[in-house]
């Protein structure tokens, strides 16, 4: 009997403290992020995985690629296509298909020229399937020419 | 009176002999009492967390018998790794299991490794420790939030994402990923830690300490969790090795086997390791081991980011993409968060593996749910299948 009511008061007690942890955190600042209002620290996204991107070899917009096609084989969700040029080693084809794609890095890991990275597109929208179905050597070229001016 | 002939959901009489519900419904009717009722618990189910479905036979609020359906998420882990390169398969062990990806990663490297006879660096050995414990760190604080969750209390899940998020900014550093990482390759780790990787650690293992003052406060000295846990769902030493149970759930019973010091590997042996080895086997043990497993990898990551060595993170000539396992066969096995995490690597020395099996030890954990939810009540039973910390991908690989 005596050793029940003081249980019970241990336990009204319990239940006082964690009321009092709440309350200290109802009152303690926001912690979260209201995006878009608000962004991340750039900081805490430069190691974010966006969409792959060529490395640019110049200032024209010309790739690194050799087309050895080590990305291609690497890749376990098959979603890059390169297709050597005619002449020189340069791809004239680097299609890149994102909705495939799981950020993984074995094509980054496993490409001899360093052609390739991520991109830190963190804030990228689409609206259809075909719209991610990306263009690398056109969004290389047309970055070298947002550069240029 | 015929055991199929009840009232179903839809107020229809069903005919005598009729098949109702699908195949494991109606195979287990078929031996319930005639004053019971049976209810599906899932695949949609809050408490199951994913899309683990459970039959339970009902007598008032008591369940009779309960059993576990499994497969809804099956992927087919283990025939991919027939079909694909090992260096394409490594992405893969981040999706068997999401909470605690890098034991799988681990496991299947490591299998790998002694396959083809690669040592590792130092460093990365260090690495691959410090890494492997924040994530275990955060697979706890997962489960700890959605155990409190599945038992009503809604708000210290919040907290534990508070922690979780912190730890996931760190492994992204190195990992590039918040959920799902794969950081560990053939013969070493993928990048080296940069400063901010072990000023955020130093800041964080000081901050999770007092965190975990705060949790005690809030949750675990709480009376109504107490009550709901506290002799609920005893697992005792005989149950728990019959059914092959690992981690958590083992050491609660009373018994401390721990992958990391029974079967050494990595630098383990060189690092002192606290094994919290339960006071009580039931749902409450469960639950203090697992903050217990917090605070010794939280020491586990102090002492090897001060033991931290030099020197490179990844063996010269480490196996690149084309990279084909020399014939033979190996078994390599780690301590994840939920148990003992075992791969089994059979390759002909062809370009993809011959067989790769995994040991998930969810799915044993899972077995003794059956035979401890007998004779509880249903709300008990969900503290028990909490208390288990499944994640069904792993489960059903």
């Amino acid at each position: 009997m005596f050793r029940a009511i003081i249980d019970n008061l241990k336990g009204l007690w319990s239940l006082l403290v964690g009321l009092s942890i709440t309350g200290r955190f109802f009152l303690s600042p926001q912690r979260t992020t209201h995006y878009p209002r608000q962004v991340d620290d750039p900081e805490c996204l430069a190691s974010y995985r966006g969409p792959l991107e060529l490395v640019p070899a110049d200032d024209e917009g010309r790739s690194r690629c050799v087309s050895c096609q080590m990305c291609v084989k690497a890749c376990p969700g098959h979603c890059l296509t390169v297709v050597k040029g005619d002449q020189g080693k340069a791809p004239k084809t680097y299609l890149y298909d994102f909705t495939l794609c799981c950020l993984c890095a074995a094509c980054v890991e496993s490409c001899p020229a360093g052609a390739i990275r991520f991109s830190h597109r963190v804030y990228l929208v689409a609206t259809s399937r075909e719209a991610l179905h990306l263009d690398l050597l056109a969004d290389l070229k047309s970055r070298a020419a947002k550069e240029a001016r | 009176m015929n055991s199929l002939n009840f009232i179903n959901p839809f107020g229809v009489r069903e005919e005598p002999g009729s098949v109702v519900g699908d195949f494991y419904t109606a195979n287990f009717s078929r031996k319930a009492r005639p004053d019971t009722i049976i209810l599906n618990l899932g695949p949609q189910h809050p408490s199951t967390h994913g899309v683990l479905r459970v039959i339970v036979e009902l007598d008032g609020e008591y369940v009779v018998r309960a059993e576990p359906i499994l497969g809804y998420l099956h992927r087919m882990h283990e025939k991919m790794a027939e079909v694909k390169t090992p260096w394409q398969y490594i992405p893969n062990m981040g999706r068997v299991d999401y909470l605690h990806p890098l034991a799988w990663n681990w496991a299947y490297v490591g299998a790998a490794e002694r396959l083809a006879g690669i040592e590792v660096p130092e460093r990365a050995e260090y690495l691959r420790v410090i890494s492997c414990e924040l994530n275990r760190i955060s697979s706890h604080l997962m489960w700890w939030g959605a155990f409190v969750m599945d038992l009503g209390g809604v708000t210290p899940i919040l907290y534990a994402f508070e922690e979780r998020e912190k730890i996931n900014d760190i492994l992204q550093i190195v990992s590039g990923s918040r959920l799902t990482m794969s950081y560990f390759r053939f013969g070493g780790v993928s990048s080296d830690i940069d400063d901010r990787f072990e000023r955020l650690t130093r800041e964080f293992i000081p901050y999770l300490r007092e965190r975990l003052k705060m949790y005690k406060g809030l949750v675990t000295d709480n009376v109504i969790l107490r009550r709901r846990l506290e002799g609920i769902g005893p697992m005792g030493l005989d149950l728990c090795q019959r059914y092959g149970a690992t981690g958590p759930i083992l050491r609660a019973a009373g018994l401390a086997r721990d992958t990391r010091r029974d079967i050494p590997y990595g630098v383990y042996p060189k690092l002192d390791l606290a094994i919290p080895s339960g006071p009580s086997d039931d749902c409450f043990g469960r639950y203090l081991v697992r903050l217990g497993e917090i605070e010794a990898s939280l020491s586990v990551v102090e002492q090897a980011l001060d033991a931290l060595p030099g020197g490179p993170v990844r063996i010269d000539k480490a196996p690149k993409a084309n990279w084909k396992l020399p014939a033979g066969e190996t078994y390599f096995a780690v301590e994840g968060a939920r148990g003992q995490t075992c791969v089994h690597l059979v390759s002909d020395g062809g370009r993809t593996p011959y067989r790769l099996k995994l040991r998930a030890p969810g799915f044993s954990n899972l077995s003794l749910f059956a035979e401890a939810a007998r004779g509880t009540l249903l709300a008990d039973a969900i503290a028990i299948l909490g208390s288990l910390d499944l994640v069904i991908p792993e489960v059903d690989r």
